[in-house]
């Protein structure tokens, strides 16, 4: 089966100054890369979940890959298509769809739920009879009752402008939805109902779905595979089941860890890692996480690691990957006994 | 100087064009020196309400019945200028947002340094060495730079640590972090849940930690309320709390947390309904209409707080002891 997704060596590059910024100004800043050679692929209802702490660029990879950001380098394929034009990205995104992060400022304040709701099928010049019918359609779909039509944003709660602004993403009946952090703000006993609503529409109208959030806890349950970026780059990708339980990258074993565990029996009291993202200004040499890494080696501060298959649908960019034995891991939790969180 | 902090009876509502919003109902809390009380519950459930009624800084159009003895002082009876000099004094707040605790157009320093207003006994210079040893305490490096950086040159973990570096700055005998890893990535939340129970071993006052997420309670305190629309639900040590919990709604927000499973669920739990309005609460149990368990009485009598073990309450007819 051929993916429905690939992106190929993709980079992002912010701050690059235009030809009129040289003539101006004689000393730009060199540009810098948030998206840094990300190759990754969705195959057809599959769930892929990209997970990174904020400014790690996962946000940035979501809006480049509907051509909201232009891309430095790289391919982007899909449906066995190269996107490169803007008329290709037009096209690309008939058929897929975004759920923007803040669910209440992504619906316009001015325009009615029914109007929000149809837009899509408008801009994209789709023949519709009755614009309050389709949009009850959709309401009915994601569980709102038709009276809704009317509302205003302002007039919905959290939950229910979430349910509004997936009704909306399914409304050209995408086979793509890039969901960035859908359940950002929202409770625990919401959050739930949402992710739920997006896996039944998912198993009813078969989409492959891309998550973008930092939430881990909630990720495990929803998504097929994971991709972990640091510093714009992927460090590990594999499925979500088989990352959990044994994590290859010393920073993806650091992130579950460091996750508090609602439990206050199972405390934890070594801290899994100190010190804070570097920035993307100025990356670390060698390996980028050799600044953070628990088990980091004088081989780790000079050399980059390529980015490797290891294990069946598994890649890490690694020099010294934790192995699936427990004794590696042991060894990053006492590596990592740091008493002071500096 | 740090005492018992108590809340008996605390009610408070909002009044609004559309009716008054009963946004704290009969609340009672204890805190004593040395604890560390967690309040948890979701948006709408009235911890941001109680943690301001606690630190005296409600709007205008909130009025509050009941009483907030702290050190045998009523707190809501106090007039605004005793309330004042008790704010920044024994109680310091550490807000969510730590990119507004400060002043974008001074010095970290700077601000430090009026942090301490009240120590009329100190000099500048010795005001700037506590601030520096502070710094270096909350686990900042090269802390005489940083006093000389602007709020903007700090990342969210660092200034989030400035905050508690300024809250305890003031020798506070009530520290309350609302929310305080909220707006943090998972690896400085982690650092910073780290850092607040380090420095409980030295800080002999009380904390309270507002937070609406469970694995942050879990990892901090030692007594926790859980609340829902505006009442205190269920209380107890936080033992008692996640592993015996009494109330059905402490049950079901517990259970909703996907953190507590481990493999993949088909389908995530949620608690199905609403929160009721709290311009018209309604008169019987507060989670009576979403409850599985509930029945006739729940619906039209209020249940009251029962007593289950010496520090275990909840309000609930089903819970016994």
């Amino acid at each position: 089966m051929s993916p429905l997704l690939a992106v190929e060596d993709l980079s992002v590059s912010f701050g690059r100054s235009s030809l009129l910024d040289r003539l101006i100004n004689p000393f730009p800043l060199p540009g810098f890369n948030v998206v840094d050679d990300v190759t990754l692929s969705l195959m057809p209802a599959e769930t892929l979940g990209l997970v990174g702490e904020s400014g790690s660029g996962k946000t940035t990879l979501a809006r480049t890959i509907l051509g909201l950001v232009r891309a430095a380098a790289g391919r982007i394929v899909f449906e066995g298509r190269e996107v490169a034009t803007p008329s290709d990205f037009r096209a690309m995104r008939r058929r897929s769809a975004m759920m923007f992060q803040d669910p209440v400022a992504s619906l316009s304040p001015r325009l009615r739920v029914s109007t929000l709701l149809t837009e899509p099928q408008v801009i994209q010049g789709l023949p519709m009879q009755d614009r309050r019918a389709a949009a009850k359609a959709l309401l009915a779909l994601v569980g709102l009752p038709a009276s809704f039509v009317d509302r205003f944003p302002h007039e919905l709660s959290g939950g229910q402008a979430r349910r509004v602004g997936v009704a909306r993403a399914l409304a050209m009946k995408p086979r793509l939805l890039l969901a960035d952090e859908p359940t950002a703000g929202l409770d625990v006993s919401v959050q739930g109902d949402v992710l739920n609503l997006i896996g039944e529409l998912k198993r009813e109208l078969g989409f492959a779905t891309m998550i973008v959030t930092h939430n881990l806890a909630m990720i495990r349950h929803v998504s097929d595979r994971l991709a972990i970026m640091y510093l714009g780059r992927l460090v590990e990708t594999g499925p979500t089941q088989e990352v959990f339980s044994a994590p290859l990258h010393p920073y993806t074993a650091t992130l579950i860890r460091s996750e508090p565990i609602p439990d206050p029996r199972r405390r934890s009291h070594n801290l899994a890692i100190t010190g804070e993202i570097p920035s993307v200004f100025r990356r670390p040499s060698g390996c980028e996480f050799h600044t953070r890494c628990p088990l980091v080696q004088s081989r780790c501060k000079t050399e980059a690691p390529i980015y490797r298959p290891m294990g069946a649908g598994r890649l890490v960019r690694c020099h010294f990957p934790l192995q699936t034995g427990g004794r590696e891991r042991e060894a990053v939790s006492r590596a990592s006994a740091n008493p002071r969180g500096n | 100087m740090s005492g018992t902090l108590a809340a008996s009876g605390l009610s408070v509502r909002y009044e609004t064009p559309h009716g008054s919003v009963h946004a704290l109902r009969h609340v009672d809390i204890e805190a004593h020196p040395g604890e560390v009380i967690g309040i948890v519950g979701e948006s709408g459930c009235g911890k941001s309400t109680l943690v301001t009624a606690l630190a005296n800084l409600l709007p205008a159009n909130a009025r509050i019945d009941g009483a907030i003895r702290y050190n045998g002082v009523d707190l809501a009876k106090l007039d605004a200028h005793r309330q004042r000099l008790l704010r920044g004094d024994e109680i310091a707040l550490v807000g969510q947002d730590p990119m507004t605790a400060f002043n974008p157009v001074l010095t970290i320093g700077d601000q430090l340094v009026d942090f301490q207003h009240h120590r009329k006994d100190l000099s500048r210079t010795l005001k700037r060495a506590r601030i520096a040893a502070m710094l270096a305490r909350v686990g900042i490096a090269d802390a005489e730079r940083r006093m000389r950086s602007y709020p903007h040159e700090l990342s969210g973990g660092m200034r989030q640590r400035v905050a508690i570096a300024a809250a305890l700055l003031t020798d506070p005998g009530l520290l309350i972090a609302d929310e305080p890893t909220t707006a943090l990535d998972v690896t400085m939340e982690a650092q910073i849940i780290h850092l607040l129970r380090e420095l409980r071993r030295e800080y002999n006052g009380i904390v309270i930690v507002v937070s609406h997420h469970l694995g942050v309670i879990a990892e901090l305190c030692d007594r926790v309320y859980v609340m829902y629309a505006g009442e205190v639900v269920e209380g107890g040590e936080v033992d008692a709390i996640f592993h015996d919990p009494r109330h059905p709604y402490t049950q079901a927000l517990l259970a909703c947390d996907p953190a507590r499973f481990h493999d993949r669920l088909d389908r995530l739990p949620t608690i199905p309904g609403s929160l009721p309005s709290l311009i018209q609460p309604p008169p019987g149990c507060v989670y009576a209409p979403r409850c599985g368990k509930a029945f006739a009485p729940c619906k039209t009598i209020a249940p009251p707080l029962v007593k289950l073990t010496a520090c275990h309450a909840a309000r609930c007819y089903v819970a016994t002891p």
